[in-house]
């Protein structure tokens, strides 16, 4: 009966109320995975240009290892893989698909979002260390203090990009079938065999959360403009 | 002002870098309150036995004392940290915070380090920017500031660590000409309140002006040094009376 139904109708009555719960939890994923994303991030960036160079190649190697191998891989082998693994350890672990999906995406963002807060940290001119460090302050608040606030507006872009990035992968999960947009998409379009009315609903869905993320990004980049221009 | 008391000594400091030798065997007393100049042609070693003094360059060898503390090659970080409270420096290119306003650049060292009061530091700040003539630009960012202003500024930055010794590393090298003169004054009206001072410069008009001894440094050695009188009137050496010449 409902098959029956006219584009808005059918859109309004089926598509959207579901589609609006699977975009609730690919918010949820995107904003949870990113702030951790966030945080694994700027440990890694400061494990990279430590002065021990055990936690810079273990840094390096984390880059690696998640940059060079595919995120649908790493949600499959965290998802499947290392539960039995554990098993083995007599760890029991059970994840469910979406702790699993925040764990893949967040490990997975950390080691993009490391060469970014990397390379902003290089792009700040030594002098700013220096003088820094010649008025008695320690490494560690030269870092915190005065190289680490210089680099918000400069990271913004890029980090955005990668934020922007993150929530389109966030689709990658539906292989766990955790109803996010994407996995609700394809089944209500198999289900009721209208494809095109779903995936249009879908694509503005994922294109509404991108903007509303580059907006609000805006605004902060503006305000630190207002603050000292850096 | 001057009393002959021994505040800061270096001695048989040398500074290599791969296998250029820039600082050979460099030993020199500064005494309270005393103003010394160095000059130099460029490359003669001059900047770095400045960064040397707060180790901002870890010298390959040698000793630097301040006031019973110590510091030599294999000194630790916290050692470093506690003789740099003592010491301010002024760079070539100021280096002010961008991102911290005018009174910001000037309390975040005394509130971190020094752990003073945020009010005591507030106060600091506002009797030296008055100092250096810059009340109107308490908080003013850096980027609103000509390049003069700016470095007034990092003076008085580096005057609220109340150091012992200021270090001058080409203050005025990269400003343009019509600054040069406010920041050269307010590094004269310090002199005369009896600051130690060590600076590094190319104005000779203020070095014999307003120091009390001058340096003159060549490949990486101290060739001569005495009072401006002697340094410019009757200079010994050869390559010192070159180098007077030629400036």
């Amino acid at each position: 009966m409902e098959s029956e139904l006219g584009f808005w109708a059918f859109s309004k009555i089926v598509v959207l109320p579901r589609l609006l719960g699977g975009m609730y939890i690919t918010l949820q994923l995107t904003l949870i995975s990113g702030a951790l994303g966030l945080m694994l991030g700027m440990v890694l960036a400061l494990f990279r240009i430590s002065r021990f160079s055990i936690l810079k190649w273990f840094s390096l190697l984390y880059i690696t290892l998640f940059r060079g191998t595919p995120l649908l891989l790493q949600i499959l082998f965290i998802y499947f893989a290392l539960p039995t693994i554990l098993e083995r350890y007599e760890i029991n672990m059970v994840l469910d698909s979406f702790s699993a999906g925040v764990l893949a995406l967040t490990l997975n963002s950390a080691a993009y979002l490391a060469e970014i807060f990397r390379a902003g940290i290089l792009s700040i001119p030594k002098g700013q260390t220096e003088a820094a460090r010649a008025l008695g302050l320690s490494r560690h608040q030269t870092m915190y203090k005065i190289i680490i606030p210089q680099t918000y507006r400069r990271i913004i872009p890029p980090v955005v990009n990668e934020l922007s990035a993150l929530t389109k992968e966030t689709s990658l999960v539906s292989v766990i079938s955790l109803s996010e947009l994407l996995y609700v998409t394809q089944r209500i379009g198999s289900k009721y065999l209208r494809v095109w009315e779903v995936y249009i609903w879908a694509a503005l869905g994922y294109l509404i959360i991108v903007m509303v993320l580059s907006l609000i990004a805006a605004r902060v980049e503006k305000r630190l403009e207002f603050k000292g221009g850096v | 002002m001057k009393k002959n008391e021994v505040i800061l000594s270096v001695s048989h400091l040398s500074k290599q870098f791969g296998s250029n030798l820039v600082l050979k065997d460099i030993s020199i007393e500064v005494n309270q309150g005393e103003v010394i100049v160095i000059i130099g042609p460029s490359g003669s070693g001059k900047s770095t036995l400045l960064r040397c003094l707060n180790y901002l360059e870890v010298p390959t060898s040698g000793e630097i004392h301040l006031h019973g503390m110590n510091l030599h090659p294999k000194s630790s970080e916290s050692e470093i940290d506690a003789f740099r409270k003592n010491i301010g420096m002024v760079f070539q290119s100021f280096n002010l915070f961008p991102h911290l306003t005018v009174l910001e650049n000037i309390t975040i060292a005394p509130t971190q380090v020094l752990k003073i009061s945020k009010a005591e530091a507030v106060a600091r700040a506002t009797l030296l920017l008055k100092n250096v003539g810059l009340s109107e630009k308490i908080n003013a960012y850096p980027r609103d500031l000509s390049g003069g202003q700016q470095q007034r500024v990092a003076i008085a930055r580096a005057l609220a660590m109340q150091p012992d010794v200021m270090l001058f590393d080409e203050a005025t090298s990269a400003l343009d000409p019509e600054l040069v003169g406010e920041v050269l004054k307010v590094m004269k009206d310090l002199a005369l309140s009896g600051m130690t001072m060590v600076i590094v410069t190319h104005e000779m008009d203020f070095a014999r002006d307003v120091s009390d001894r001058v340096i003159f440094m060549d490949k990486g050695l101290i060739v001569e040094q005495g009072t401006p009188q002697e340094i410019f009137q009757t200079p010994r050496e050869q390559r010192t009376i070159d180098f007077i010449k030629r400036t």
